[in-house]
């Protein structure tokens, strides 16, 4: 080929030619223009070949130039099938190609092609499974084949988001349809959403041809896309794709890096229609183009895409594209039209004008190429004696550019998923569509409309619908002149040797589509499923007509019985990205967050929550936990608990709501102390678990567990709505600040910043509950055991709770104190035998099998699972949950590991750690029933499948008569 | 004359360290961003800025005695849930539900009057309970013309002036975590006061200021709404 220059202005509307862009494809250097397409641009300098077909490896080139076909699918150096005519021309851009062996000009898997009768529709599906075992042989072979581009796997994600627009219409699609639908709907006051695919709006108004002097689309275009870009109540979204259409108008639209989540009042489709080529054979070689992609190549990019042209038509749209061959300086060697006429009859007169040559009811039967098929070289012209049938007497036509248009099918997928229905008109040819859902409307060549006039009602019409539905005036009414039909019934050619490509993407002929019926499947769907039609990057945009009419005349039906495949989302390929988004990951922190990180904790999530595991680095965990647990036991601690759930339940019923949520009595708690509180759910499973705090006669302060306490939050207001108590429930827990402060020196570090309050172990035993403050915070301190040791835990308003631990600390020094975590509370605790609930306990643990029998209050007329739980303890246990220990050397079981009895598994560990403290290997673990007794021996299955046994042991392993909490 | 530091205080806001670069202002008990530098942000604020309000007061009433407490306190309540009731001192109280309250705090006083409400208050035998709003809730005022464009992209509801006029309140998810919101201009500035999770305004204020980065959108202090 040679390289084909520039036209001149005024063609060209999206290049700059003062800015060239250098780039390479396939290693080779090339140069084109600012505003180009990898595609045009390749185009511009001759090379037509740009990617090898799916399965025969055949050289394809541009087809649409609008991005609706696979023939571009190039690899760019961080993504793999991009489409070369939708992905702009960047500087120093690095383009290959891909699914070839050897090289893009040269691919020795071309010679596939020959085999193709050995390789018929569906072949896989009946070979490569005999003999057994045969399948693991072909399948890498088969998915090496299979698999198109290659991805980088060192790329860099990039920022991806997401955004909600909200309008009152959404035109989707910027061609005269959706530029008049636009104008009309904002005229009225609607704000109005215009979504064009293409980097320009104004649609078949910047490339296509409506009138024999070709200057009416020009200056309808700039007349409307001015008016519609300055309107104030208009917002343009250019290279934006609705990829999809939800219920209530619910719209995906990619821009870019960005989805927007589109919220439509009214959505108007204005999407139009796709160019649909003709079927015959080798229709599929570089430089055969839709005619709409000849245009577009040259009003859009200044290419004039070739020296020969032969057009084929079945409408009058392809004369009108043969005078702009023309007057780019394109010798057009035949206009051949399907029909025996154009509805125009001026159109052969201008024809006859230019010297060019006429064939009416002819067709191309086959193109023709040289050795290599790199590009098309002639055509092969035949009368047209029947449907689908020619004449055996043939021309030659020479030619390097064959433009074809067999009519066009409506972009109808958006419409039929809101639920739209296809019929297909015989009298037309063509698909309409029918049964939208209401605030949804359709407009211009995707409603049937061809004619400019009417297209430009049609939008008016569409507007005055929605905008009438919005209250702000309009109406639907409209009467449209009657059209020419665009669509020839038949532009079906089969060849005896094949190649007439119904479905490009896939490599599928005619015979593949035939043949799909003849093994009995005559459902489109199934036909879909086992040729794999419509199932390319193209879903079926050019092969959704002629396969339906291929099957319906195969199996004896009409093309509405025929039908089409389903059109689901989305629209175009989508990136993960673009799904995913900017990433939310909410998470918590705490007042005291800050001081954690200057002191080095290495922090944990806790559900939301970060909390500080420890206070050192992670390869000393181990060392850092002990050390903290054994400072707790000996002098004093203080960690951060403000992530413990915290509830206020106010009001004259608060103790008859906690009598009923909570398994434990609280109606006579005397105001001043707390009360363990333990929950079960119908189920009688315990659920939550914490202490409640009662400051006054209608006021409990109630302590829930870190990750329970919302879901215990909607539980109380669901039950205290049901029950109509009187009674005011709050979840405080981001307002309350909590520390405790524990260790037996905890009294001491406390009293020199608390001067209100008594804290003798007389004026404030265990399980007593004070208000007061705390270096003049207004405190809540609650006397808990949490870890076993004197402790107060100091619930102070968020704001404060920082000063607090600056406060705790500073006088702490004098005692030695030090910051401990959560995994060194989760120590201290085990040691007491304390139970975490969700941790020690899983979805069945009742009451008696974690030893709460005493936290029941079994004179309560009624608590929430009360009944369940009677039946359960009436029932023999059939596991328990017990501490168990081991000596220091022995291997230590992890949470989770299984605890043996026989053969069988009697249960599993669900805490377990070293104490220092014991010297010993601690842990609870459920086991069976049997196994229970203190002192009873069970096997634990730990890491690498060795058994240890184990001892069962009375709880709690450290400070049996709890002396240490109650001083 | 020493720095003012936001540890100078008892009461800290849960972005104290977030304010980076901030020049501080002393607001009743507690430091505020007064601005960043030493130019009028009145520009930026028009554009789109994002200020920190935690440590101006506010707070929560409930109950069925809830809106005659307020009425006898001083106070014009919203008709309807979910509106906002500017007061003459400043102030802005939203109604949250039938019988919920939210009273924030207004610059003039240094949030002195909702201050005295929360510390006066007392738990008796009414039924009108006080919600610790401001320990429960950080506060953040997002100003500007692309306020709307801004919450769109972390939350779902239509922020845009005709769908949510001032003096409306949404209660609902932004990036997700539940939030107040709340369109209360200053004169002629936009204004979305949005109160969220306290314990997830780290969190809230990245995602915010992320969402405001294609607006040229920055934090800002409280000197240019003086």
């Amino acid at each position: 080929m040679t390289a084909f220059n520039r036209l001149p202005a005024p063609m060209g509307l999206l290049i700059d030619r003062d800015r060239p862009l250098a780039f390479s494809f396939d290693g080779k250097a090339y140069q084109g223009l600012q505003g180009d397409s990898i595609a045009s641009a390749l185009l511009a300098n001759g090379r037509w070949l740009m990617s090898r077909s799916f399965k025969y490896h055949r050289p394809r080139g541009p087809l649409s130039l609008a991005g609706q076909d696979a023939n571009t699918l190039v690899q760019l150096p961080d993504e793999p099938n991009a489409l070369a005519d939708m992905q702009a021309l960047a500087e120093g851009l690095e383009v290959g190609g891909q699914n070839f062996a050897g090289s893009l000009d040269s691919d020795r898997d071309a010679l596939l092609g020959h085999f193709s009768r050995f390789m018929p529709v569906g072949f896989y599906y009946r070979s490569f499974y005999k003999p057994q075992g045969i399948w693991k042989v072909w399948e890498p072979i088969i998915r090496k084949k299979a698999g198109l581009g290659v991805l980088n796997l060192k790329f860099q994600p990039e920022y991806h988001d997401k955004a909600f627009l909200f309008v009152d219409v959404a035109v989707v699609g910027a061609g005269p349809a959706g530029l008049s639908a636009a104008l009309h709907a904002a005229n009225t006051g609607a704000k109005v959403l215009l979504v064009e695919q293409q980097p320009y709006l104004g649609g078949a108004l910047a490339w296509a041809r409506f009138d024999l002097e070709g200057v009416r689309a020009g200056a309808l275009r700039e007349r409307l896309v001015e008016a519609v870009e300055q309107h104030p109540n208009i917002r343009i979204l250019k290279e934006a794709t609705c990829n999809a259409w939800f219920v209530d108008n619910f719209l995906p639209v990619i821009q870019g890096t960005r989805l927007y989540k589109v919220r439509a009042r009214e959505c108007i489709v204005a999407t139009g229609a796709f160019d649909q080529p003709v079927v015959f054979r080798n229709n599929d070689l570089p430089g055969i183009m839709l005619t709409s992609a000849a245009q577009r190549l040259m009003k859009l990019y200044a290419v004039k895409p070739g020296n020969r042209a032969v057009v084929l038509t079945g409408n009058d749209d392809g004369y009108l594209a043969a005078l702009d061959l023309h007057e780019a300086g394109v010798a057009v060697a035949a206009v051949i039209d399907l029909r025996d006429a154009p509805a125009d009859g001026l159109l052969v007169t201008a024809l006859q004008t230019r010297g060019i040559p006429h064939l009416p009811g002819h067709t191309v039967y086959e193109a023709l190429h040289a050795k290599g098929m790199r590009h098309v070289s002639g055509v092969d012209v035949r009368r047209i004696v029947g449907e689908g049938q020619v004449a055996s007497d043939a021309q030659r036509i020479d030619c390097d550019l064959l433009c074809m248009s067999a009519g066009y099918m409506p972009v109808y997928q958006l419409l039929c998923q809101a639920g739209g229905k296809l019929a297909y008109d015989d009298d037309q040819a063509a698909f309409s569509l029918s049964g939208l859902p209401r605030r949804l409307d359709v407009a211009g060549s995707v409603n049937g409309r061809y004619a400019l006039d009417n297209v430009l009602l049609d939008g008016a019409r569409a507007a005055g619908g929605a905008t009438g539905r919005l209250g702000l005036g309009g109406s639907a009414e409209a009467i449209f002149a009657a059209e020419p039909r665009v669509n020839f019934d038949w532009p079906i050619f089969p060849h005896p040797d094949g190649k007439d490509f119904v479905d490009f993407d896939e490599d599928l002929q005619v015979r593949d589509i035939v043949n799909a019926t003849r093994h009995g499947y005559r459902d489109v769907q199934l036909v879909k499923r086992f040729s794999t039609v419509g199932m390319g990057p193209s879903q079926g945009r050019h092969s959704a007509l002629p396969t339906a009419r291929l099957v319906a005349r195969a199996t004896g039906r009409s093309v509405s019985e025929t039908g089409v495949t389903t059109a689901r989302p989305p629209f175009v390929a989508e990136k993960l990205a673009h799904v995913a988004g900017r990433g939310f990951d909410p998470y918590r922190q705490t007042p005291m967050h800050q001081r954690h990180l200057e002191a080095g904790a290495k922090m944990m999530p806790a559900g939301v929550w970060q909390r500080p595991a420890y206070y050192g680095k992670a390869e000393e965990r181990e060392r850092c936990m002990q050390e903290e647990a054994l400072h707790v036991r000996q002098k004093v601690g203080l960690i951060d608990v403000s992530t413990l759930g915290g509830l206020d339940v106010r009001g004259p019923d608060a103790a008859e709501l906690l009598e009923r949520l909570y398994t434990f009595a609280f109606a006579k708690q005397p105001v001043g102390r707390s009360r363990y509180a333990l929950m079960t759910n119908e189920h009688g499973v315990v659920i939550d678990d914490g202490v409640c705090a009662r400051f006054a006669p209608n006021h409990f302060y109630v302590t829930a567990t870190t990750s329970g306490v919302d879901r215990l939050y909607q539980q109380m207001l669901k039950w205290n709505a049901q029950w109509r108590l009187d009674v005011d429930v709050t979840n405080v827990t981001a307002a309350l600040a909590a520390v405790n402060l524990a260790g037996p020196d905890s009294r001491k570090v406390l009293q020199t910043l608390c001067n209100d309050l008594d804290l003798s172990a007389e004026a404030f035993p265990y399980l007593g509950v004070r208000q007061g403050t705390v270096v003049g915070i207004p405190a809540r301190l609650l006397r808990v055991g949490f870890v076993g040791e004197l402790g107060y835990e100091i619930h102070v308003p968020a704001r404060y709770g920082e000063a607090l631990w600056d406060a705790l600390m500073a006088a702490g020094r004098a005692f030695d104190i030090r910051p401990f975590g959560v995994e060194s509370q989760r120590l201290l605790r085990l040691e007491k035998g304390h139970v975490i609930i969700g941790q020690d306990t899983d979805g069945m643990t009742h009451p008696a099998e974690i030893d709460m029998g005493w936290a029941i209050a079994r004179s309560k007329p009624f608590f929430v699972g009360k009944r369940s739980v009677q039946i359960l303890e009436a029932q023999p246990l059939a596991r328990k949950l017990v501490g168990f220990s081991l000596p220091k050397g022995a291997s230590k079981p992890l949470e989770g590991h299984l605890v043996l009895d026989g053969d069988a598994i009697s249960g599993s560990v669900t805490s377990c750690e070293y104490s220092r403290t014991l010297e010993r290997i601690i842990g609870l673990a459920y086991v069976g029933s049997g196994q229970s007794a203190p002192g009873s021996h069970i096997p634990i299955r730990v890491e690498g499948g060795e058994v240890v046994q184990a001892t069962v042991v009375e709880l709690p392993f450290f400070d049996p008569h709890n002396q240490r909490q109650e001083l | 004359m020493a720095i003012l530091q936001a540890q100078d205080f008892s009461e800290r806001s849960p972005l104290y360290p977030r304010h980076v670069g901030a020049r501080l202002g002393q607001l009743g008990n507690a430091a505020v961003v007064a601005g960043y530098g030493d130019e009028d942000e009145s520009a930026q604020l028009q554009r789109c800025a994002l200020i920190d309000q935690s440590n101006l007061a506010r707070v929560g009433f409930r109950g069925s005695d809830a809106a005659e407490y307020l009425r006898a306190r001083g106070y014009r309540l919203p008709e309807r849930p979910n509106q906002a009731q500017p007061q003459d001192d400043g102030c802005l109280v939203a109604r949250l539900s039938q019988s919920e309250y939210l009273l924030l705090g207004s610059l003039r006083d240094a949030g002195s009057r909702i201050q005295q409400e929360e510390a006066g208050w007392q738990l008796g035998d009414s039924a009108n309970y006080l919600l610790p709003r401001q320990d429960s809730h950080a506060w953040l005022l997002l100003t500007g013309e692309q306020a709307s464009e801004v919450m769109a992209k972390l939350c779902g509801v239509d922020l845009r002036a005709e769908a949510f006029p001032p003096g409306s309140v949404a209660q609902t998810s932004a990036a997700r975590i539940n939030v107040i919101v709340i369109n209360a201009p200053q004169g002629e500035l936009p204004c979305l006061q949005i109160l969220c999770d306290r314990a997830s305004a780290s969190y809230f204020w990245d995602a915010l200021l992320d969402a405001m980065a294609e607006f040229d959108g920055r934090a800002a202090g409280i000197d240019a709404l003086l």
